[in-house]
């Protein structure tokens, strides 16, 4: 924000920019896990698809999901194509997904 | 009127104008609005000359910078361009450059974040070089220039500022390298016998353009020895053929700087870019065992490999998966026998290249909003 | 983060797996795209170059968090 000297001050300059960000809100919560669909979105980082797949199998073998959906993205740290992101929401009711590393 | 979501320091109420005759490049360090370096305090009729130089329009959102996701209004760009002690006329340079650089294809947001050491390198073509005062000669890619350095330093202040990529915060690089400071050269169309860059991708030579590459810094190559091409070629491709460079086990772009007495011999030779490309391609690469490490760690596949390369032992596997992946640029001094290497981070960025003045090629190179992804 | 908010704006319950030395770019991310109620799934650091029996370790550390995400009890 550019401020103008007045008396008795130095003009200083904030070099940030400011991040405006819409709020948005989570998806409503699932009220129980047994047979839904989950979706595993791998994004190709080291040992991620072992993680997901040892993950998915205990959780699946905790709570009975109705199918499991294994996704891989074209590229880590890129963002999943749309194309993928549509199909995904379309057909699962879960996503578990890594890894941030 | 700040949104409070992202924390940082300091708040906006924590910029109330200092009292008159407070050192400025003090105060500017004790913000942490410094990328290590003294800055140049901007005053209005500093921040005034850069917006001008942009085309006025303070509020004008040039883009976002992430992993912050910042707004890049022209007055935020004409205050960092500021700070990094540039003069106005780089402004245009620089603002291509971000453009660019936050082009969806160069992701700049794992650029940012990732543990790698990759910094964003700038090479500059066209009119614009000279008309500037940038230095495409003798140590190109430092120090000495006004041009050189406060152009990649402004590119840099803005990735910290904006982009939020502090070190050690969002910004995770292990090593970062002298690169992070600034990283920007011109290609030396000049003293080269190869057509420019620019040229070689669709552009008419008149036109300016900014090339982005997330890179690794120069590994140099010395030969000589060699007066044919193939003996100098050689040297660079034993530069690339190491296992320890992230192209070699992340695949993507790389690029290569051909120090003018280099470029002047393969030239003679009736030698073309694409020539010295698909040599430099087809004569370097690693085994697969030794990127492997022989298994002896577990069975590796490699996932970031292109699926087409074998992964038996012996196997040779590439560099980078094409000729086309290899950027060569002419630049540096008369004198030295000197090339370099230059890897990038791997396909998870694409270099792109952009026309300063956002215009498209005139063989309508495939670009997006007069950006192009190589 | 991105992808796991774009799924959560289409209605998808969504565990995201971070190490916890990726937790702050996780939350300044979330932050910067406006869903600060996106809660991560958080492991032990590193992930990379671990054994077979860490592996397994931090899956479990998923199984307990990524449940607790889904139902809203995280």
């Amino acid at each position: 924000m550019a401020k103008t000297t007045t008396g008795g001050v130095e003009a200083v300059y904030d070099p940030r920019g400011r991040v405006d960000a819409a709020a948005a809100a989570i998806a409503p919560r699932a009220r129980q896990l047994k047979g839904l669909r989950l979706a595993v979105l791998d994004n190709t980082k080291w040992n991620a698809n072992k993680l997901l797949r040892q993950s998915l199998k205990r959780l699946d073998e905790e709570i009975g999901f109705a199918a499991v959906n294994y996704y891989r993205k074209e590229s880590f740290s890129k963002v999943a194509a749309p194309e993928l992101v549509g199909e995904i929401a379309a057909n699962n009711d879960l996503l578990l997904t890594a890894i941030g590393d | 009127m700040e949104p409070a979501a992202v924390a940082e320091l300091p708040r906006a109420d924590e910029l109330a104008p200092p009292p008159q005759g407070t050192d400025l490049v003090e105060w500017y360090f004790a913000k942490g609005f410094s990328d290590g370096f003294p800055v140049v305090p901007p005053t209005p009729a500093k921040v005034a000359a850069m917006l001008a130089a942009l085309g006025g329009e303070p509020e004008l959102l040039e883009c976002r910078v992430p992993p912050r996701w910042g707004g890049l209004t022209r007055e935020v760009l004409a205050i960092n361009l500021v700070l990094a002690g540039c003069l106005p006329d780089y402004a245009p340079v620089v603002r291509a450059a971000l453009l660019a650089l936050c082009d969806t294809a160069f992701n700049l947001n794992g650029v940012q974040a990732t543990t790698h050491m990759a910094a964003p390198l700038l090479v500059v073509n066209g009119p614009v070089r000279k008309i500037i005062g940038m230095n495409a000669g003798c140590n190109v890619f430092g120090s000495g220039n006004r041009a050189n350095a406060t152009i990649g330093r402004a590119i840099r202040l803005i990735l910290l500022n904006v982009g939020g990529g502090w070190p050690g915060d969002l910004d995770k690089s292990t090593l970062g390298h002298p690169g992070k400071y600034t990283y920007c050269i011109a290609e030396n169309e000049e003293e080269s016998p190869l057509a420019p860059y620019h040229v070689e991708h669709g552009y008419a030579a008149e036109q300016s353009t900014v090339f982005l590459l997330a890179a690794e810094p120069p590994h140099s190559v010395t030969n000589h020895v060699a007066n044919d091409p193939e003996g100098i070629l050689d040297s660079i491709c034993s530069a690339m053929s190491t296992i320890a460079n992230n192209n070699a086990v992340s695949s993507g772009h790389c690029a290569v700087v051909l120090g003018p007495e280099h470029a002047r011999t393969i030239a003679k030779a009736g030698w073309k870019r694409q020539d010295i490309r698909a040599y430099l391609w087809m004569y370097s690469g690693n085994r697969f065992r030794d990127l492997a490490f022989d298994h002896r760690y577990g069975k590796i596949y490699n996932r970031n490999l292109p699926v087409w390369y074998k992964r038996e032992p012996d196997s040779r596997i590439p560099i980078v998966p094409s000729p086309d992946h290899i950027h060569l640029f002419v630049a540096g001094g008369n004198a030295g026998r000197f090339s370099a290497f230059i890897p990038g981070w791997g396909h998870m960025t694409s270099p792109v290249l952009r026309a300063i003045d956002g215009s498209v090629g005139p063989d309508g190179a495939f670009c997006v909003d007069g950006t192009c992804a190589v | 983060m991105h992808d796991a908010i774009s799924l959560e704006k289409l209605g998808l319950p969504a565990a995201v797996v971070v190490t916890e030395e990726f937790l702050h770019e996780a939350e300044v991310q979330r932050a910067a795209l406006g869903m600060d109620g996106l809660q991560p799934v958080v492991i032990t650091h590193p992930l990379s170059s671990i054994s077979a029996a860490e592996i397994a370790e931090r899956a479990e550390q998923v199984v307990a968090q990524a449940q607790a995400i889904w139902l809203g009890r995280a």
